[in-house]
């Protein structure tokens, strides 16, 4: 409701703007051909103009302040027809009818034709040339794509009355920078930054199946981090993040602060923390450990985009294409659901997808098996429309992400009752105590050299904890450090013996499955929402180690 | 070991930007008195050396150098705003060194592997100049001081194992130079930009909507104040900023054969008052788009040697590449350097008439503000004028604080980007010309040339890009300078042709050899220059000169065929004819 009546920051289109857009992509579609190929037979021009304010600020100092306009211009470009066509195929990053420009600043409608015109132009000859590519590699006749359309479809909108949610830069600002100040308060720590970004604007769709659509996009995003030097050289790390539709829905900033104290006590108590070198045995994920556990070993699982098809093999063979997520696969335990709902009001809220596609609630897994998947207008098999999950960051490919998922199962626990079965599991496996994680990393702020130097993911399959603690038979807390997790997979998820009580969702700035999830940075990403009660897993293996360099010079007063 | 590729090109200023929003730095001062940030850098290089004094490896030399800078851009296209940046950002470079002059740890590991070196981090600092900022930065430097200490430390174990295991080098000459305390505070100054700017750029740029053959253009302002901090070990304090403006105009056609065709015209200034007036921009703005609309039906050069003319700013890239690069000191004593010049000095390299100087003090020429002046270079040595040709004979190198072999002391010239190692470059490279003749004389001598060697024409570059030269041992010691127009001359008294899709190429003791005669009409040629040590602003100042003998290479090309929709229809412009101008080159 809230976002209703804050809605129309921007109440239309810049003027001059929808008028360039109708007489180019008449010219496009009436007019546009190369002399031996056909014209193109789909285009869509997707504008979004609003307004990025970012900030960084390390111990109470603005770093960088940066407010910028933005009124960038995504064209895409379809060569062939409608069941066969110039998308969805990667010919070793070669151009391929989609690519993204600058408009102008000033609403001037002969400067916006311009832009355009030269965009459309060569977007429609990246699509004839990938288009004579795919037709090489994987032609009409392939069973890899003779069975599907060149693109799932979706009925035209004509809306207009959209426009985007306030901005409030001071106001991020002045957040980004009071809590990086909270963490000068310990002089233990070595590093407190904090980045915030408010990010507002209208998306503006038209394209040449009759859709003229203006939705809002955007959000806030805030994240602190610091980082602690252990006397044995290790670098501890710990964050906390919060991510909103607008800075009007962010927490109070009393919370906020409170909890950037409480990240930063945990980090000072680990100084007296040991080095856990290995645990075998029950592990325990306290929200928002669980939300993090979920959301990077489930999220492949639940979409049904499959990557972009390749040209052959080395020996000639057929490019195969098909997303990792299977309906009908067995990915939790009995009784467990998970819904994804883009118009529940959280942070992944949105009416239409970036295709402009309504969102639809999609109940994923029922009793622990894969029902559904997520689709965006990307054809898959079995898939016979999108569910409104097509988002992308800049001029990507409208990849299904989740939006706002609630995992939940049947038969929940007490926390109490949880602790207990951990602990009588721990001793079964000769485990001092029960491990718990309370934290863990979020890929975008993972420093693991892997992700750097190969794109991929840990090997582990998760990252590492920020909080982890030993629990004790006598109940007492031993926080440990070190850890990271080894050879753990999605089957992890179906070792989940006792689930915790329903629980709030967490903002979470995300990428599409995969290794992209690891580069969106600080203040980038789509913005979603998991919900993941606290899961107890039978069994999961972790590595623990510490040292490094130790400070040789005292640090200043 | 990758070949040594050093280019120069006219700077975008915008390129460089992340667009930020205002923020509590540098503004105006009118007493020189030091900016908050400096007293933090000498606060640190104390307390750094006094706390690692009782070290095994204590530092023998330590530099806090502070860049920070304060940008602003605005530019226009087809009558409209495109884009409105203003940026700052304040950076730190640490630059500590154990060991002794003598050998320390940049020494230069020989047979390195590829991953030996650990990387130079770039170290961010707060915008801001009160307390809390302060705090921040101190905190900060301490954090990178202790790594970089570290890193220095495990450096020197490989430089001491390397000079134990490898041959002795050729030249034996000491890793670092002493340097004078200085003591200079200067004021710190900003930049601003008038609102008025802003309907001045879109006034300009709709001109290019009368050319129908200029698909794309702009009109851009941009200003930057950038102060230089920097307190080192010897006592050295210093604080000076460098302000820029510029205005400056794109045109881009694509040929039928899918060439990209692109005209950049600038002007330069130290003040925004310095800046072109409207009617001038207007000017540079017909003038880019009716040769950028000459280009695009100009016919293609084809590979060819003979006589040419290179006019002034063509002629200075020319020595900024094939000279210039070839006469910074760091390259006298790396052995993976061509070393084209290490020996000759007293040589004669030149002809007698040509002199030339690298002299960062000289703040304008021939009526124009050059880009590579600066009062002290960045490890705090005085800027001086160096001779390096007189009279045609070699007579030094320029010089940072790294020694070589004849020459033990910096003549002001280290300086790099924020986030890279120092070494010796390039500041205004002026080539003089001792007996020079008018640009008339020069160009019949070019067509006297052209008729002794029996050559279907001459040619005449009279405008340029930028180019590259590769000066490491493993490639071809060439350069590549980059035209972007060239003019065929007849000696039959046929109009000069203009063509277009030609570089030239060369290696640089042989085109030395064909200098003949020089013009008397210095030019400026303001950009900067990507080297090692990053990019860093440059003039070359040179007359027009004639070369005997010059070889022409196909420029690389793009292929795509022009837009297949005529531009949409333009309301603002009137539509020029699309008649190939006869103007020949001035």
């Amino acid at each position: 409701m809230i976002l209703l009546l804050m809605s129309a920051a921007f109440a239309a289109p810049p003027p001059g703007l929808m008028p360039a857009l109708e007489s180019e992509l008449e010219r496009a579609t009436t007019e546009l051909k190369l002399q031996e190929e056909a014209p193109p037979y789909w285009v869509s021009y997707d504008v979004v103009d609003g307004e990025f304010a970012t900030f960084f600020a390390e111990m109470g100092a603005v770093i960088s302040s940066d407010i910028t306009p933005y009124r960038v211009m995504r064209v895409e470009t379809r060569a062939g027809d409608s069941t066969y066509d110039s998308g969805n195929f990667d010919a070793f990053g070669e151009a391929n009818g989609v690519l993204s420009v600058r408009l102008p600043l000033d609403d001037d409608e002969t400067a916006f034709r311009r832009s355009i015109w030269l965009a459309t132009d060569a977007s429609y000859k990246q699509a004839v040339e990938q288009l004579s590519r795919k037709r090489a590699e994987l032609p009409p006749s392939d069973p890899a794509v003779s069975e599907l359309p060149a693109m799932l479809p979706a009925d035209p909108v004509v809306d207009l009355s959209g426009g985007a949610l306030p901005l409030d830069a001071d106001g991020v600002k002045s957040r980004v920078v009071q809590l990086s100040r909270v963490l000068s308060e310990y002089p233990q720590l070595e590093q407190g930054q904090a980045a915030g970004r408010d990010w507002q604007g209208q998306r503006i769709t038209v394209n040449s199946e009759g859709t003229r659509l203006v939705t809002d996009t955007g959000y806030t995003v805030i994240r602190v981090e610091a980082v602690l030097k252990h006397p044995d050289g290790s670098r501890l790390r710990n964050g906390r993040w919060w991510v909103a539709r607008t800075a009007a829905e962010l927490p109070p900033m009393e919370e906020m602060e409170a909890e950037v104290r409480e990240m930063a006590q945990w980090l000072v108590a680990l100084e007296d923390a040991p080095v856990l070198k290995e645990y075998l045995g029950p592990v325990l994920f306290e929200q928002p450990a669980s939300v993090e556990l979920y959301r990077q070993l489930a999220a492949g699982e639940l979409v049904g985009t499959p990557p972009e098809a390749q040209g052959r093999g080395m020996f000639g063979e057929a490019p195969i294409a098909r997303p990792t997520a299977r309906v009908g696969r067995r990915l939790m335990p009995s009784g467990w659901t998970v819904v994804d709902d883009p118009s529940a009001k959280e942070a992944g809220h949105y009416t239409r997808d970036q295709e402009g596609v309504p969102g639809e609630r999609v109940v994923l897994i029922e009793d622990g098996v894969v029902r559904r998947v997520l689709n965006s207008r990307i054809p898959s098999k079995g898939a016979e429309r999108s569910t409104g999950h097509g988002r992308s960051m800049g001029s990507e490919r409208r990849e299904a992400m989740p939006s706002n998922v609630q995992v939940t199962a049947k038969r929940t626990r007490a926390e109490r009752a949880m602790r207990r079965k951990g602990l009588r599991m721990a001793a079964q496996t000769q485990n001092q105590g029960l491990l718990v994680i309370r934290r863990i990393e979020p890929p975008a702020m993972s420093e693991d050299m892997d992700i750097t130097f190969m794109g991929e993911g840990p090997g582990a399959g998760l990252t590492r904890p920020y909080e982890a603690y030993l629990l004790m038979p006598d109940g007492s807390e031993q926080p440990v450090r070190g850890l990271q997790f080894s050879g753990v997979d999605r089957r992890a998820l179906r070792d989940v013996v006792l689930a915790g009580e329903t629980a709030a969702p967490v903002g979470v700035m995300d990428g599409p499955p995969g290794p992209e999830r690891f580069y969106i940075g600080a203040v980038g990403g789509l913005p979603g929402s998991w919900a993941v009660p606290a899961v107890l897993v039978s069994e999961l293996e972790l590595d623990g180690g510490g040292g490094g360099d130790k400070r040789v010079l005292a640090r200043p007063e | 070991m990758l070949p040594q590729l050093l280019f120069l090109f006219l700077p975008s200023l915008s390129a460089q930007q992340a667009p930020q929003a205002p923020g509590p730095i540098a503004r105006p001062v009118g007493a020189a008195e030091p900016a908050p940030m400096l007293q933090v850098a000498r606060d640190t290089v104390d307390h750094t050396m006094a706390a690692l004094s009782g070290q095994d490896e204590p530092p023998y030399h330590l530099a806090v150098g502070i860049t920070q800078s304060h940008s602003l851009q605005l530019s226009a296209s087809n009558g409209a705003i495109m884009s409105r940046n203003e940026d700052w950002n304040r950076y730190a470079d640490l630059d500590l060194r154990v060991g002794s002059f003598a050998l320390d740890n940049s020494h230069k590991l020989l047979d390195a592997g590829w991953f030996s070196e650990e990387g130079r981090s770039i170290v961010r600092l707060p915008i801001g100049d009160g307390a809390e900022d302060v705090h921040a930065a101190e905190l900060t430097l301490w954090r990178e001081m202790d790594d970089a200490y570290q890193q220095a430390v495990r450096r020197m174990t490989k430089v001491r194992a390397n000079q134990s295991v490898k041959v002795e080098r050729d030249d034996p000459s000491d890793d670092f130079s002493p340097a004078p305390k200085v003591v200079d505070i200067r004021p710190v100054q900003d930049v601003e930009l008038s609102v008025a700017w802003e309907e001045s750029l879109r006034e300009v740029s709709s001109i290019f909507l009368e050319y129908p053959d200029v698909l794309e253009s702009g009109v851009e302002v941009t200003a930057e104040a950038e102060t230089f901090l920097l307190a080192n070990s010897e006592g050295t304090q210093i604080q000076h900023t460098r302000v820029r403006y510029r205005a400056s105009v794109y045109a881009v056609s694509v040929a039928e054969d899918g060439a990209q065709l692109a005209v950049y015209d600038y002007l330069d200034a130290s003040t925004e008052q310095g800046l072109p007036s409207v009617e001038t921009l207007r000017e540079l703005a017909h003038v880019s788009a009716q040769r950028v609309t000459d280009l695009k039906n100009a016919p293609l050069l084809d590979p060819y040697t003979g006589p040419a003319i290179l006019r002034g700013r063509a002629a200075g890239v020319f020595f900024h590449e094939i000279f210039g690069h070839r006469i910074e000191g760091h390259r006298q004593k790396d052995e993976d350097e061509g070393q084209t010049f290490t020996d000759m000095v007293g040589e004669q390299v030149l002809p007698d008439f040509i002199s030339v100087v690298d002299d960062p003090t000289i703040r304008s020429m021939v009526g124009l503000d050059l880009n590579g002046t600066y009062p002290y270079d960045d490890e705090g040595v005085v800027a001086q004028r160096v001779s390096l040709v007189d009279h045609g004979e070699l007579q030094g190198f320029l010089m940072s604080r790294a020694p070589i072999e004849g020459i033990d002391s910096s003549n002001g010239h280290g300086r790099r980007q924020p986030g890279n190692a120092i070494v010796a470059r390039q500041g205004n490279l002026i080539v003089q010309a001792h007996e020079s003749v008018p640009y008339e004389e020069l160009r019949a001598m070019l067509i006297e040339q052209v008729e002794e060697q029996d050559k279907p024409f001459g040619l005449i570059v009279d405008d340029i890009t930028g180019g590259f030269t590769l000066t490491g041992r493993v490639t071809p010691n060439s350069f590549n300078v980059r035209p972007v127009s060239v003019w065929k001359v007849y000696a039959d008294g046929r109009p000069d042709e203009l063509v277009r899709g030609g570089d030239f190429i060369g290696t640089p003791l042989t085109t030395f050899s064909r200098i003949l005669a020089a013009g008397d009409d210095p030019e400026v040629f303001n950009g900067v220059c990507g080297a090692e040590s990053g990019w860093v602003p440059v003039s070359a100042v040179a007359p027009s000169l004639l070369l005997e003998e010059i070889e022409v290479q196909r420029k690389e090309k793009e292929n795509d065929r022009p837009p297949l929709l005529p531009a949409p229809p333009s309301p603002k412009g009137k539509t020029k004819s699309v008649a190939q101008s006869t103007q020949e080159p001035a």
